[in-house]
């Protein structure tokens, strides 16, 4: 009795996993998702400092792996996509674990001097109403 | 009488042997309908051989055709006919009378014994040479389409992804050094499988280049690329079917060569020499018989 009913749901999560259509990431879409997390991370004003670095350690330790995937992704210069293109159009802010060590920088000092946001900029800043 | 009969015979198988032989060259030029075929297919998978091995493979598919056992019994019927041809010449320069006159009625018939299987193999030359031509041109094709896809926008991003790699390249050191320095951060599965990998990649691509069979092709020694191997692999088909067209021409100098041989063999036969008497009609001359008139 017991095995038969075993062997039933078994049947049912094997056919039910054949109906799922597969769902496969590619190297890019896998860094992008790590980045944008460790973006999220980096700006987030709801995490403490050392829950911030401890998020963003793990995250640099993942995306040095993904960074060096994407790079060595011989497939993607098939996949001519505007995610593609835009990748690689701007190597500081795709790769930004290895652009920010090559240049000596801190991870988030990187990623902000990249999208044009300086100390000296944002001390210029005003606040005012618009 | 018998002579005469078999003059008559003789005379009557050298017209029609020189007859036939006017004939016989064209008709088997193009009489090609047989089994005799070739049909090679310009696959991917000869698209991706090595160019100094793809000639060979060619050449092999070529040898187990049904065109290529019908060139080597051509050729074997050629050597045994040529063979032929000159046991009866010098029978024929040995002989007398009329055992001669039949050893040069043999020769000429093998003579055009021999016409029709050069044009046979003529033919199937012509179609060995076009179809290596269609096919190294389809080779030719092939590759062309893979490089057409390569749009000035994949070009594009095929040359950023090339730099990024090599700056990744530049940096990969600095980076290994200051990230898994810290205790904090160690080497993943990921990159020390990489590294074991590539290591094994390596040694792989190393044997894969010195391998004989992968050797670039060389046209007078100098290395060339697919695209100039097949060009110059269809050149030289090209050469080919012309040297069987000057070849044609040949033939068709030998038969007119054997036709005239034919008419001196019939004349011989029928006795018509410069030497002998004139026949009955030469006789009746009119201004022969004047003197009769103006004499009394």
């Amino acid at each position: 009795m017991i095995i038969s009913r075993i062997l039933a749901a078994a049947t049912i999560v094997a056919g039910l996993s054949a109906t799922v259509p597969g769902v496969q990431a590619g190297s890019l879409e896998n860094l992008e998702r790590e980045r944008a997390l460790l973006v999220e991370t980096l700006i987030s004003g709801d995490l403490s400092d050392r829950e911030r670095q401890k998020k963003v350690t793990l995250s640099r330790a993942r995306l040095i792996d993904l960074e060096r995937m994407v790079l060595r992704d011989k497939s993607l210069a098939m996949k001519n996509t505007p995610a593609v293109r835009a990748a690689f159009d701007n190597y500081d802010l795709t790769f930004l674990v290895h652009a920010s060590v090559e240049k000596n920088r801190m991870l988030a000092d990187h990623w902000l001097q990249e999208i044009g946001v300086s100390t000296q900029s944002l001390m210029n800043t005003r606040m005012g109403r618009r | 009488m018998p002579i005469n009969n078999v003059s008559m015979r003789g005379s009557l198988m050298a017209a029609a042997a020189s007859l036939a032989l006017i004939f016989a060259v064209p008709h088997a030029m193009a009489a090609p309908g047989d089994g005799a075929s070739w049909q090679p297919n310009s696959s991917e998978k000869l698209v991706k051989l090595p160019a100094s091995y793809l000639k060979k493979a060619v050449d092999q598919d070529y040898k187990r055709s049904p065109l290529a056992a019908e060139m080597a019994d051509t050729e074997s019927r050629i050597r045994l006919k040529l063979q032929t041809l000159g046991d009866l010449r010098d029978a024929a320069g040995r002989a007398d009378g009329e055992l001669k006159l039949e050893l040069r009625h043999q020769l000429l018939a093998e003579k055009q014994a021999y016409l029709k299987l050069m044009a046979r193999h003529h033919d199937l030359r012509r179609r060995r040479a076009q179809t290596r031509i269609q096919l190294y041109e389809g080779l030719l094709r092939k590759l062309g389409r893979d490089g057409a896809g390569m749009t000035p926008q994949r070009i594009a991003l095929a040359e950023k992804q090339e730099s990024a790699r090599k700056r990744f390249d530049a940096s990969v050191g600095k980076v290994d050094m200051v990230l898994f320095r810290s205790s904090v951060t160690s080497e993943s599965r990921y990159g020390r499988d990489y590294a074991k990998n590539v290591a094994a990649i390596e040694s792989l691509v190393h044997a894969i280049n010195r391998h004989p069979m992968n050797a670039k092709a060389e046209i007078d020694g100098k290395p060339v690329s697919k695209q100039d191997y097949l060009r110059q692999l269809a050149a030289e088909n090209e050469a080919e079917l012309a040297t069987v067209q000057q070849e044609e021409g040949i033939l068709g100098y030998m038969a007119k060569l054997i036709g005239l041989d034919a008419l001196a063999l019939s004349e011989a036969v029928t006795g018509t020499d410069p030497n002998d008497k004139p026949e009955a009609g030469d006789t009746a001359s009119v201004a022969s018989a004047v003197e009769f008139f103006v004499s009394r």
